[in-house]
Formats: C-alpha cells, structure tokens, sequence
C-alpha cells in the first residue's frame, strides 16, 4: 500500500492556499502514489497547542510551523517564530541554518524529543497591524495584540498585552473586541487573510525582517520513508520556503505602494533604537537560561558582527 | 475503506445507537473513539481528548453560562409580567391582540437572552394560563408560545450564532445584527398570520370585551407602557458597548448578567429561590451543551481525518455535477429533517464542517448563510419527534394540553418559518442590509 | 444487591453531587474574572490573564459538573421511543448501551491521562504571555472524566437493581 501522511499547517486556508498547497500537490504529483500527504489547515484535527504532542505521539504525522507556536518542548522554542529584531532579510535565515549551524543544532535538539527536523525556511516580516495608529513607542501602551509568545514577552516591556488565540480566531477576534491589533506578519499576509478588512494601520517598522519556520515529522514515520521519497520531501519543502521568499518580497512592497486598506505609520529612528537595544538585553537574558540558547545567541550575534562589518548592502548604518 | 464507506458507517451507527435513547453526547462520543481507534492509525486513542483542548480555547463559548443564566434569572423572577400586561392592554381590543401581544413579548424577550428556553418558561407561567382563561384556542396559543420563543436564537444575543460562528470563523458581531431584521420580520409573519385567522375565525383569539376594556384608564394605559423601558435598557447596555468595540463579546455576556439581576434586585424579586433555580439550571444546560459539543468536535476531527468530509464534497460537487443552488436548497432539507431527530448543537457541530467550507466555496455569503443556519433550528426545535420546543412544552402546559395537540399545534408555524426562510434565501438584503450599514467601512 | 454496590453508588452519587456543587458555583467566579477583565480594560491596562484563566475555570465548571448534570436528568436522550418504554425496558437497553459511553469516557481519560503525562514530563506551559503551567487544568480535564465513570458505574448498577426488581 502507498505511504499515506496527515500532514498539518499552522496556516489557515487562505494562507496555505499559498505557503503549503503548492509544495504538497507538486510532493503528491511527482510521488506518483506512492506516496500520498493529505493537508490539514490550523486546528482542523488537533488544535495548534497540542500540535506537537500529536506529532511526536504519531497521531499526526507531519507538521509545518514555528516553534514558539507549536509550543514544542525544545531549547530552541524560544526562538521559534522569530527573534526579535535578530534578522533584517529573508536570506539571514537559511544562511543561519546553512553556513553558520543552526541546521546541526535544531536537528540534534528534535531528535531528542522523537521528531525530525526537515528543513527550516524564512517566512515573513513581523510588523504591527492595529486599529489605531502607531507612531510612538507610547501608542503600543495597553494594545491588546496578537502574536508570537516569545514576542509577547518582550513586547510586554513597551506596555503591550500579549493575546494568544487559534490562527483561525484572530478575525474574528479583531471584531468582536478581544483583541486591537496583531504583531504577526507582513503587509502581504494581512491582505491575503483578511486582517486588512479588520485594521486600520500597518506599522513599517518591523520587529524582524523574517521569522523561521519549519517542516518536521514523527521520527518512526520520517525512517519507514524510503531515501529517495525522503529527498523529495527535502526537496519540495524547499520549495515551498522558496516561494515564500519571493512572494512575500514582492508582496510587501507592491501592497505598501498600491492598496489604501492600511495606513503606513512609523516610529522616529530615533525611538525605535530603543526597542532594538531592549532586544539586546532580552538576548542576554535568553542566553542565561542555558547553554544550547547560549550557543545559539553566540551564532547570531557572531553573524549580525559579520554583516554589519560587510557594510551595505547588508546592513545599513 | 473506501472513504463513503466510512462515512456511511460513522452516521448511520450514530443514528442507531440514539435511537436506544443513549444519552446524545456518549453516542456520538462513542462513534468517534470506536472510528478514531480501529481506522486512524498510530495515536488515534488522542483524538477524543485533542478536542477538549479545541474547546477550550473556542473563548466565545464563555458566553454559553452567561446568557443562560440571563435567561433563567429573567423567566425565575418573572421580571416580564409588567411587560406582559403591557402588551395584554394595549393589543387586547383587537381580535387575536392577546395572541399578537405574545408574539410581540417574545421579540423582546429574545432581546434579553440567547435561547429558547427563557422564553418559553415566561410564556407558559405568564402568557398561556391567561390566554387559555380568555377562551384562546389551545392549538393556536401553545403554537404561538413555541414559534414567538424560537426568535430567541434568531433576535441577538444568540448562542447558537456564537456556535456558528464558532465553526464558520465568521465575526459575532456581524451574525448578530444579520439576525435582526430576519427576527422581526417572522415575527412579522407571525403577526399576520394570527391577524388573518382570528378576524376570519373570531371564536380563536376573542378579543377584550368592551366593559373590560372600560376598566382601564388612558392613565393606567401609559403608565404601563414605562414597562417596555427596561428590556430596551438591558439591551443597550450589554449590546452598544460591544458594537462600538468598547467590550468584548465576553465582556458584554457580563454587563448583559449584571444588569439583568440589577432590574431583578430593584424589582425586590432577586430570591435565594431564583438564584438557586437559576445557578442550577444554568449549569445543567451549560454541562449538556459543551458535554455534546466536546463529543462532536471529536467526531467532526475524526470524520475529516478519515477523508470522510473529503468523499461527501467530492459526492455533492463533482460526482453530482449539482449547481450552487440545487446544493444550497439540498443542505438546507436535509437539515430540516436532521432537525427532526437531532439536537440542534449536535446538528451544527457534526454537520456544519462539511457544509460551511462547502457553501464558501460555492460563492455564498456566510453571514447570511449562518441566518439561514438559525432558521432550520428554530424549525427543529419546533419540528416532532426530538425538539426542544416540544419537550418545554410539554413540560410547561397543563394536562388538558396534550402531545398530540402540541404536535398538530406547531404545523402552521413550520410553514410559515419555511416561507421566512425562503424569503430570506431569494432575498439576501434582508439578513445583510443591517450588518453592511453598521460595519460598513 | 449485594451491600458493597448498594454502598458503592450512594457514595458516588453523594460525591458528585458535592463536586457538581462546587463547580456549580464557578459560575461566579468566571463572572468575576470577565468583569475584572472589563474594568481593569476600562482603566487602560488590560490584564494578561484574564482570557486564560475564565478558559480554565469553565473546563472547571463543565467537566467537574458534569457528573451531577447526569444526576439531574439534563443530558438530553433522542428519545424517540425511549420515552414511552417501561421502567424496567429502559434499564435493559441503558444496561447495554451505558457500557459504551463508558467506554467513551474511558478513552477520553486515556487520552487526558497522556496528555497529562507530557504536560509534567516537558513542564508544559500555554504559549502565551502569561505562561501558566497547563498540567492543572489536564489534571481536572482527568479527574472530571473518572468521576463520571464512576457516576455511569452507577447507573449501571441501578439500571442491574431495577431489572431485578429492586431499587437502590
Ligand atoms: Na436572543
Ligand atoms: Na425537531
């Protein structure tokens, strides 16, 4: 019998339409049946908080998400979704994993714990979406927003009240009033899902140029794969953050320019900089809790040296 | 197995199992474990308790024992009799009047509460002895009583559009709002309707003699009408701060609570009885809801990871070869006659997973298709043998009253919510007109 | 019925009827959460923990109620033909039939069970902000599924007593 997969996404279908579905019916079509995954959207079997559990426990087979979202039990979690303001473009993130040695890392810690790790990929920006505008640092005081937990618990230093609620909920949320606004994603994430129906502004500032996300599976599940579909896996997903890439780097700005629905603001340079040396000191306190977070912030802060070194186009300033 | 292989088997062993008259929540929670163990693979034993945590974390759910609660502290302190004699006075003169003055009590009490069961206490302590002492016919009060207290989900706050909302993903806010104008318009039907029946047959609704009506003063006849305040009150406080986005939904559950037994302490009627009656009652509905709706997103979760939802959408769209309508019209029947036999909860949690992605897809709007949603269950609470109505009913009415009279009682009533729903169908303003101007950038 | 039953199901029922109380009366303290969360967003600093916490205390208030909303006859049958049974008809099928919600509600208690376990093992907490440790709540979520096993033993041993014509 074909090899049959339930596979998992963090991303409602608007989304997925285009972040997962791609990848999945290229895997489907050149499998040729033998082997088959069938997609299932945020929460549609298990929801997004016991996503990991059921993933090591084999009830779902595969999964794609961020760490931090799917609460997984790692010392990576952490910097799951995203790091704050650790990264500037899409391409930080698989260089990261590639020549710097995230890959190794994320890899070693996943088996440990029952699951592989199959790829990790750049996915958007995180900006701020509100129903009021944001042009100081004073403005994000008592915002209720939706966002990554490890964003969250920086973001409470500037005053704003974390919400966490199912993908799917954040609509609706927006409308009925538990939440003001959403520190998620980019510009073209809001227009595709429909959360520029429900905001008002779009703040450019962002607090990371793109947040990480990965592909993993349930270690039984990932070795009963013979090699060669195992590479196809490897190489579609691939795809699928490839078509992130460009997508969004098309969308973020042609939505900036084009659509009225979000009104830009910014905060001053100035006051911004504040956030980014907070961002500083939270790393710090990240790399206190233990020696694998250590090593990870040594990475980035050894990279971040590098590109500011390299100058631009890399960093600016 | 083949995927309709599945399906088939997971529906009909449900509907066998409830015809044992098993309590809902165990047979459909039985279905689920039994498919989940035997055809999910690895780790199928979790997906039962996968579905506490779903719900859990559904926060408008919160709203359930609130509006509940309303609803009982509303019907126990019969914080409606003065409104009650409001309408009795002022509709009495008319043929019928009685009968429309109920319809209109309803309105406003489903202004006040989420569900039916409020509405139908006050109208069988309040309404019905009265209208049976004036010689009202038996048939045509216990229908009116059933079909004025089903506007109760239809009129806002309604749990069952949280519900839907719930499994749609669709705005609480904008659902409420698509409800009213459809509200007042069955109301409206059901106004005509009795208007129509009592002048052509007077001996169903007789209306006040002249030196009854003598009795009472302009004076005491404005005075009464002061009692119409306080619905309008506990109204606007619990829905303008939500629909100006100055609560939340949950918030506003519990402005809507606080001000209810506000009027009930004001009015002297707030007992230790009615906060006994109230608070048990409150939770025994709450534990019977989420206790269904936990055991149906377990079955809803299993049936789309067994690739059933995918075989009945595959059977409907590409097999059939059907149009949007012909589908629409189709799903709506069949919910008509699930409603016969289903718990309307029951119905929307095991059936509106496969209908709601499916009537996205087919263009229709899901504010207005959650409208049509509503409609059916207020027909199945009306419709025999499993519904609410029914049941309440029977439960409330005095022993001349008996089932098959509440039976043949609600025939008229049916129809006339079909034609509603049919009106509201053909013209989808009806539902969408309000929400569009209100939220309507 | 032999004693140990007859002692067995008056102890339940007693039980349940004192935990089902007590969720009871949680009503009032979710009320008193979504208010503080009402005033303290009034007052311009929303708290972190207020969703959260009326989520767990309604797990608190339908789980550990459930039990006692057996007992009061509010979980609804589609009783069809159920309703014009005879007493003793009833309990025959309910005999049979109230082995599979037991069953039900045991796979329900494996599965929380599990997930419990994890919960300790990793020292799950929610991912949000405030970042409660979420094995309290899965042990309810275990506890609430014992009691009503416990509480459908009991109907069975009722449903066993009126077929053989005794009451407990
Ligand atoms: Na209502
Ligand atoms: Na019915």
């Amino acid at each position: 019998a074909p090899i049959k997969w339930r596979l998992q996404t963090y991303a409602g279908a608007a989304l997925g339409e285009h972040v997962i579905k791609p990848a999945i019916d290229s895997f489907n079509k050149i499998a040729e049946g033998q082997m088959n995954i069938e997609l299932y959207f945020a929460d549609q079997l298990v929801p997004t908080g016991e996503l990991f559990q059921a993933m090591q426990s084999g009830t779902i087979d595969a999964v794609q998400s961020d760490d931090d979202s799917m609460a997984s039990p790692t010392e990576v979690t952490v910097f799951g979704g995203y790091f704050p303001l650790a990264l500037r473009y899409s391409l930080d993130v698989p260089a990261l994993f590639n020549s710097y040695g995230l890959d190794a890392i994320w890899k070693e810690e996943y088996a440990k714990v029952g699951v592989q790790h199959i790829s990790a990929g750049s996915w958007d920006p995180c900006n701020f979406a509100t129903k009021t505008p944001i042009n100081s640092l004073a403005d994000l005081q008592g915002k209720r927003v939706f966002t990554f937990p490890t964003a969250g618990r920086f973001l409470t230093r500037f005053g704003v009240v974390p919400v966490t609620l199912p993908w799917e909920d954040v609509e609706v949320a927006l409308q009925t009033g538990e939440l003001d606004g959403i520190a998620w994603s980019g510009i073209t994430e809001d227009y595709t899902v429909g959360w520029a129906n429900v905001t008002e502004y779009f703040l450019t500032n962002n607090i990371s140029g793109a947040w990480i996300g990965h592909f993993f599976a349930n270690m039984d599940r990932w070795n009963e794969v013979p090699p060669h579909l195992q590479e196809l896996l490897k190489v579609c997903f691939e795809q699928s953050h490839y078509y992130r890439q460009h997508w969004y780097w098309a969308g973020e700005a042609r939505l900036r320019v084009n659509e009225t629905k979000l009104k830009l603001t910014t905060i001053p340079d100035a006051e911004w900089a504040n956030v980014e040396a907070e961002a500083v000191k939270f790393w710090d306190e990240i790399a206190a809790e233990s020696e694998v977070k250590a090593k990870v912030v040594a990475v980035i802060k050894q990279y971040n040296e590098t590109m500011t070194k390299a100058g631009v186009p890399y960093r600016f300033g | 197995m083949p995927y309709e292989m599945i399906a088939v088997l997971m529906f009909s062993t449900m509907l066998l199992m409830m015809l044992t008259g098993q309590r809902v929540f165990g047979v459909i929670g039985f279905v689920a474990v039994v498919a989940s163990l035997a055809l999910w693979g690895t780790g199928g034993q979790t997906m039962g308790f996968s579905a506490a945590m779903k719900l859990m974390k559904w926060y408008p759910m919160l709203t359930l024992p609130m509006f509940v609660f309303m609803g009982y502290v509303m019907s126990e302190s019969r914080l409606a009799e003065d409104l009650y004699k409001m309408f009795h006075v002022w509709f009495g003169p008319v043929p019928g009047g009685l009968a429309i003055g109920t319809i209109l009590l309803m309105v406003m009490i489903s202004a006040m509460n989420g569900l039916s069961v409020a509405g139908m206490a006050i109208g069988s302590t309040i309404a019905l002895p009265e209208l049976l002492r004036r010689r009202y016919d038996k048939l045509m009060v216990t229908g009116v009583i059933q079909a004025g207290s089903s506007l109760g989900i239809l009129i806002p706050p309604s749990v069952v559009l949280v519900l839907y909302a719930m499994i749609a993903r669709q705005p609480v806010g904008q659902l409420w709002l698509a409800g009213v104008m459809p509200g007042l318009l069955m109301a409206g039907v059901f106004i005509l309707y009795i208007a129509v029946r009592c002048t052509l047959n007077p001996a169903l609704g007789p209306a006040l003699p002249a030196e009854e009506r003598a009795l009472i003063t302009r004076a005491e006849k404005f005075r009464l009408l002061r009692a119409g305040v306080l619905p309008l009150l506990i109204f606007g406080t619990m829905m303008g701060p939500f629909v100006y986005g100055w609560t939340s939904l949950v918030e506003s559950s519990v402005i809507g609570v606080a001000a209810t037994v506000g009027a009930a302490v004001i009015k002297r009627r707030f007992t230790m009885e009615v906060f006994e009656v109230a608070t048990r009652s409150t939770l025994a509905i709450s534990c019977m809801f989420m206790w269904i709706i936990l055991a149906a997103l377990s079955f809803g979760a299993v049936f789309d990871g067994l690739g059933a939802v995918k075989a009945i959408e595959g059977l409907f769209v590409e097999q059939m070869g059907l149009g949007p309508w012909t589908i629409l019209i189709l799903m709506q029947l069949s919910f008509l006659i699930m409603g016969m036999f289903l718990d309307d909860t029951a119905m929307l949690v095991i059936v509106a997973p496969l209908y709601v992605p499916l009537v996205g897809a087919l263009g229709f709007d899901l504010i207005w298709y959650g409208v049509l949603y509503t409609i059916t269950c207020q027909i199945a609470y009306l419709t025999p043998p499993f519904g609410y109505n029914l049941f309440l009913m029977r439960a409330f009415a005095p022993p001349e009253i008996t089932m098959i009279d509440i039976w043949k009682s609600v025939v008229p009533f049916v129809i006339l919510m079909v034609i509603s729903l049919v009106l509201i169908m053909v013209f989808p303003q009806v539902a969408l007109w309000l929400p569009e101007t209100v939220y309507g950038k | 019925m032999p004693r140990s039953i007859i002692i067995f199901v008056r102890l339940v029922d007693r039980l349940n009827y004192g935990v089902g109380r007590f969720a009871m009366y949680l009503l009032f303290v979710l009320m008193g959460i979504l208010l503080w969360s009402t005033i303290s967003k009034a007052g311009g600093a929303p708290s972190l923990w207020t969703l959260e916490m009326a989520q767990f205390t309604m797990v608190g208030y339908y789980i550990l109620g459930g039990p006692y909303s057996m007992q009061m006859g509010s979980q609804v049958r589609m009783d069809l033909a159920y309703a014009r049974w005879s007493d003793r008809k009833r309990a025959w099928w309910d005999a049979f039939t109230v082995l599979a919600l037991i069953f039900y509600l045991g796979v329900m208690l494996w599965g929380a069970v599990d997930s419990s376990i994890y919960s300790l093992t990793y020292n799950e907490r929610s991912p949000t902000a405030w970042r409660p440790y979420l094995w309290p709540v899965k042990l309810v979520f275990c506890l609430g599924f014992f009691l009503m096993i416990l509480q459908s033993l009991a109907f069975l041993f009722r449903d066993i007593a009126t077929i053989r014509g005794e009451t407990i």
